[in-house]
């Protein structure tokens, strides 16, 4: 019995740091395509799930042997979920993946080299910037499918009703609060659901106003506590002249649903939003058809345009433990640039990436809506590129409790900025070590 | 001293035992023993579940101390367990008290107080519970029509609290079952012994039921206790630890840290503190109640 304890103990201490140094093991390609059935995960709303699955029906047509099987949510708690499966070795073979996630994943080796699959996988339609969002290391562990841009967008119902133009500026923007505020409507609203929507538009305030950005590409804090203190007080400044509601009014109208979802918005209470232009959908459907529109970038009053952000809206990836790296590869090149698959996808993902997905949507008239609007106006202003590290979930925790203390006036503005200065600086070292 | 020896029907030899008793063996080692040995040894880590574990020793226990989240998180447990615990343990017991009346068609009410248990805390409890408490939730209309003035449920911290205390104490199912088969066992005698020597129905609750079922409350009391303490459901979908995290539970931290923020070996000592506080709690109401 005693040698049978000694063991049993020493099998169990032993397993969970073998397992720690695990052998990762790759499936080499072997340049044809095999059947199979390969998973192919991605979060989005009620738009971007009936076109995908549409499209994975059209993938199944041409491919019988190849079955895909589709795994899809929303938003929230998709990076938990797909994490989990990361870190559990169970992850899907194709995944739709965040920006942020190239560098919570990418260190671990978790995504396919996709420049080994370049036999499946046609780049000819990117141009090298593009391409260059989804490496990470040198490597390509990702595709770019669309890029896009945060904007404004607005209940063109409601707007109408109040006899109000789309603000330009920040003073316009301002202004509207007291002309909304007799009727109990707020020009717009930030989301703090999702995650930084409210820290958002500040950041995009202080980098016009100071020309730095706010965390850079290589994970370094660009805003001084005096910069973060500045865009603090603007988030203020947008409660105070009842732009936006405050986090009570907001949590007390709402409770945990996402402004999408909300009947203020669908009322039109809440008369505009900051959005994704690549997810700006939802929001749209909530809505009857064309009450939403895009509004201008806001500006200074100089005109200065700068500030506002860009990134790789999403990207594809392939999962480093799939079993099916050529097919997935296969199936990745179908998402990106198939002319078909391109019309029924339409921009529910944003404006593609891929010119040949581009030039199939303006063939059949598909490349219209809020995401074009958008993303044609973030073309014409000097935009910076978000660093990943701007979207990583303990970096939104920061934004998110600077906020909420702002709001609730549990703390003051420079407080609140020295606390998230001091919060971003420890954690950005912590984890580039 | 004769030998005796046994008949051996079924052939039972030395191992035999053994081999019967396997499947639980497998199942408990690896199922139980492995994730529960293999859980201490990561929190002694600092590991992301990407990158190597690197042994720390008892830093992530050491942190603790200095994360403001975890200790309101612990604040939050404790406060939610006091409140939840009696209110439930109350509430469930005078229920059993009703539905063990043996009247016609009980057995519809036994089963329709159970139904909200069955239902737990998902999405459709969160979307009626947002129709209810929403500024202009049904509740706030109620209170208006009475002439009390509507309460901020989701913004303010007692009211958020109270949300998810009722969602709790809603589905008292389990612990009512427990008390009413408990109450059915009590001899009808007591009662009839206790009417006769003129003793009211209060007093017999005090006198003959509750001494009578000192030894089920207690273990409804140990098994609340536990689960209050696990508590994550409930303010993770009905108000994300809000306002100002004051219904953030240590559930809710060790999900955070494990699946948001990838610090599994922190998330793995936050485990086990609150495997020990509960430890703790159940060995301290063993020993007050001396059993």
């Amino acid at each position: 019995m005693k040698k049978l304890f000694v063991l049993l103990t020493a099998f169990l201490l032993s397993v969970p740091l073998s397992a720690c140094a695990e052998k990762k093991e790759f499936t080499e390609p072997d340049g044809k395509l095999d059947p199979c059935s390969i998973r192919f995960s991605w979060w989005g709303g009620d738009d971007r799930h009936e076109a995908t699955l549409k499209a994975i029906e059209l993938w199944n047509q041409n491919h019988p042997d190849i079955n895909i099987i589709p795994e899809y949510g929303g938003w929230d708690g998709w990076t938990e979920k797909i994490s989990s499966q990361i870190n559990g070795g169970t992850a899907p073979d194709v995944m739709q993946i965040n920006y942020d996630w190239l560098v919570s994943f990418s260190a671990g080796d978790k995504f396919y080299d996709l420049g080994k699959l370049r036999n499946f996988i046609d780049l000819s339609g990117y141009d090298d910037e593009v391409l260059s969002f989804g490496k990470n290391k040198g490597l390509l562990n990702a595709v770019t499918v669309s890029v896009s841009g945060r904007g404004l967008f607005y209940n063109s119902d409601v707007y109408k009703s109040f006899n109000a133009e789309y603000p330009h500026t920040w003073n316009e923007l301002l202004a509207l609060g007291d002309k909304f505020d007799d009727k109990g409507v707020y020009p717009i609203d930030l989301d703090i659901q999702s995650g930084g929507t409210a820290w958002y538009l500040s950041v995009v305030y202080v980098q016009q106003k100071t020309g730095k950005e706010f965390i850079t590409m290589d994970g370094q804090l660009g805003f001084s506590e005096e910069d973060i203190k500045t865009a603090l007080d603007f988030y203020k400044q947008l409660e105070n002249n009842h732009v936006i509601r405050n986090v009570r009014s907001r949590t007390d109208e709402d409770g945990n649903a996402a402004l999408y979802q909300s009947p203020e918005f669908i009322s039109g209470k809440v008369a505009g939003v900051l959005e994704w232009g690549s997810s700006v959908g939802k929001y749209e459907m909530s809505l009857p058809e064309g009450v939403l529109e895009a509004g201008p970038m806001l500006t200074d009053d100089n005109g200065n345009s700068d500030g506002w952000l860009i990134k790789p809206s999403m990207l594809y990836a392939v999962s480093a433990s799939t079993k099916y790296p050529d097919e997935s590869a296969a199936f990745v090149n179908f998402l990106l640039n198939d002319g078909k698959c391109a019309d029924i996808l339409g921009t529910t993902r944003g404006i593609p990436a891929s010119s040949y997905a581009q030039e199939s949507l303006e063939k059949s008239g598909k490349l219209k809506g809020l995401a074009l609007e958008n993303d044609r106006m973030l073309s014409q202003i000097n935009t910076f590129t978000i660093s990943p590290y701007m979207e990583l979930a303990r970096m939104k925790e920061f934004y998110n409790e600077a906020i909420e203390s702002v709001s609730y006036n549990t703390s003051d503005t420079s407080s609140a900025a020295k606390k998230m200065y001091d919060s971003i600086t420890k954690y950005l070292e912590k984890i580039k070590k | 001293m004769k030998k005796h020896t046994y008949n051996n029907p079924v052939g039972v030899k030395n191992h035999t035992g053994l081999i019967l008793i396997m499947p639980f063996i497998i199942g408990f080692v690896l199922f139980t023993l492995y994730p529960f040995v293999s859980s201490f040894i990561t929190g002694m880590t600092d590991y992301d579940g990407i990158n190597s574990p690197q042994f720390t020793g008892f830093e992530n226990y050491r942190n603790m101390f200095s994360d403001s989240d975890f200790i309101k998180s612990v604040t939050v447990t404790f406060k939610y367990a006091l409140i939840l615990v009696p209110l439930k343990l109350i509430f469930s017991l005078l229920t059993a008290m009703l539905l063990s009346a043996e009247i016609k068609g009980i057995g519809i009410f036994r089963t329709a107080f159970y139904i909200p248990s069955i239902l737990g805390s998902n999405l459709a409890i969160v979307i009626m519970w947002q129709f209810l408490f929403t500024s202009k939730g049904l509740v706030n209309q109620f209170l208006e029509i009475i002439g009390l003035s509507p309460i901020s449920w989701y913004s303010q911290p007692a009211p958020a609290m109270f949300m998810i205390v009722l969602l709790r104490l809603w589905e008292f199912g389990s612990s009512m079952i427990i008390f009413l088969n408990a109450i059915r066992d009590i001899p009808q005698e007591y009662y009839d012994a206790a009417k006769t020597d003129g003793c009211g129905n209060v007093k017999a609750f005090f006198y003959i039921t509750v001494p009578m079922l000192r030894n089920v409350i207690f273990l409804n009391l140990v098994l609340q206790t536990i689960s209050a303490f696990q508590e994550f459901n409930a303010p993770y979908m009905i108000t994300g630890g809000n306002p100002a995290k004051s219904t953030f539970t240590i559930g809710m931290l060790i999900y955070n840290a494990m699946f948001r923020y990838s610090e599994i070996g922190y998330a793995n000592a936050v485990s086990w503190v609150l495997f020990v506080i509960i430890a703790v709690i159940t060995a301290l109401m063993f020993r007050i109640t001396k059993k």
